[in-house]
């Protein structure tokens, strides 16, 4: 990897704009759009372009009611059951239009002693489906967090290690930050790594925290001290419990001033 | 580049949203009159089937209708707003099916089943470029692909496949595979930039 970090994240907008990434690689690249007008343009336009695909597949017309069963979705939005208020309740809707059809297949195509095979079969579906849309909702709300106004990045960095990296994203309107770090290095057991502030020249301690075996780690909602000038942050292995001083030499800093 | 519509100006599809937003019916109608079209197109390609594509279409427009507070135009136009979201229920339902069945069908046959229902679409004339003309093009566009190329991206976007799993499924390097999505991207954009849906206004 000696291309630099957002060179090849660059590289990523097309496929993101289509949704080949991963989702480890997909979580990549939205921390590094959140902090690039210029990757957000592209990926815009990509999104334009793939929103022309489909035209060039066969010519495809719906039913002529499908306008009226369009409309009368929406018609009644109070009296829609549940009222579904709540966004987070949305993917439910095409979960359940599709668990309905294939139940419906089920019955047509199978003996019913394979009904029962089959319903097991969809359970554990909908499981995982389950599991997936609550790994989606806490990334929707990682991404709204990113996007919102007020939200700078700076990167954190390890002197003479290329690997790890940390972007440091700081909402300076409600002093709160959010952390993600990629290739971090295992740690000893009872050791994690812990955030320091250097506020007015002196480290206050901050969170601690510990990486995933593929050395990434995500922080959401930590406080930072408005009451001084803020000027960089730096990260050391502590104890688990933390420490109120830094016992080690720091292993990744990033300048937090405005350049 | 765009062909300007004569007559009183339409309104624009990010005021369309936002009239939706605040409870409009009838401009989510007019929306369905520009896109239903090109929504079934995304839900039929996907999921294979008419009824079922139309399912998808109801859901997608229930969901942007629920949702219409947080259509972003600095993001992109509504139509490819409405696409993604169609792209994405479309999915969730094929998933939701065993969709190792369908990948060994599809694989079959290039098209999922014949031709459904040609003609029969009135096209909102304040759509701007005619969905014919903008069909050729993006026609053209894909066969100025190599056919790799196009594999590629069609894999990712009507088969919801990451780039690895297109690797492993064509048995070809993953780099090869990203430089093909690329470039083929880059190739469709330079075609077809005239050619955008309406962007939001």
């Amino acid at each position: 990897m000696t291309q630099p970090e957002s060179e090849t994240l660059q590289d990523l907008a097309a496929a993101y704009a289509l949704g080949a990434l991963s989702a480890e690689e997909a979580s990549r690249f939205e921390a590094y759009l959140a902090g690039s007008a210029e990757a957000q343009r592209e990926v815009a336009e990509y999104r334009e372009v793939a929103a022309l695909l489909a035209l060039g597949g066969p010519d495809a017309a719906p039913s002529p009611d499908l306008r009226e069963r369009v409309l009368a979705r929406m018609r009644p939005p109070a009296a829609r059951p549940s009222a579904a208020p709540r966004r987070s309740q949305a993917p439910w809707g095409a979960l359940a239009a599709g668990l309905v059809a294939a139940v419906g297949l089920g019955f047509g195509y199978v003996q019913l002693r394979e009904v029962r095979d089959l319903r097991a079969r969809l359970g554990s579906a909908m499981q995982q489906l389950a599991q997936t849309s609550d790994r989606l909702r806490a990334r929707e709300a990682t991404i709204d967090a990113l996007f919102a106004p007020g939200v700078r990045m700076y990167q954190l960095t390890a002197s003479g290690d290329p690997d790890p990296l940390i972007q440091f994203f700081w909402d300076q309107e409600r002093n709160r930050a959010i952390v993600h770090g990629y290739k971090l290095g295992d740690l000893p057991a009872g050791r994690a790594y812990q955030l320091w502030f250097i506020k007015d020249g002196t480290p206050v301690p901050s969170v601690t925290f510990k990486p995933e075996p593929d050395g990434h780690v995500k922080v959401e909602q930590i406080p930072v001290p408005s009451d001084g000038k803020i000027s960089a942050a730096a990260v050391t292995v502590e104890p688990e419990s933390g420490s109120a001083q830094p016992t080690t030499p720091i292993r990744l800093v990033g300048n937090l001033e405005r350049s | 580049m765009r062909s300007t519509v004569p007559g009183p100006t339409p309104a624009g599809d990010t005021e369309l949203i936002t009239r939706a937003a605040g409870g409009d019916e009838r401009a989510m109608a007019q929306l369905y009159d520009r896109y239903g079209q090109v929504l079934y197109a995304v839900a039929y390609r996907i999921v294979g089937q008419r009824a079922d594509a139309e399912e998808v279409v109801l859901d997608a427009l229930a969901q942007a209708w629920r949702e219409a507070t947080k259509f972003e135009a600095g993001r992109g136009s509504v139509a490819a707003w409405l696409t993604t979201i169609a792209r994405s229920r479309a999915l969730d339902l094929v998933r939701a099916r065993s969709r190792r069945d369908r990948i060994t069908a599809t694989a079959a046959t290039e098209w999922p089943d014949a031709s459904p229902a040609m003609g029969g679409w009135r096209s909102d004339p304040s759509s701007g470029v005619e969905y014919a003309e903008r069909r050729t093009q993006v026609q053209l566009a894909l066969e100025s692909l190599s056919p790799p190329q196009r594999r590629a991206i069609e894999l990712a976007f009507f088969e919801g496949l990451s780039q690895s799993e297109i690797a492993e499924l064509l048995q070809e390097p993953l780099g090869t595979i990203k430089t093909r999505v690329r470039l083929g991207m880059q190739k469709l954009r330079e075609c077809l930039r005239p050619f955008y849906f309406e962007r939001g206004r």
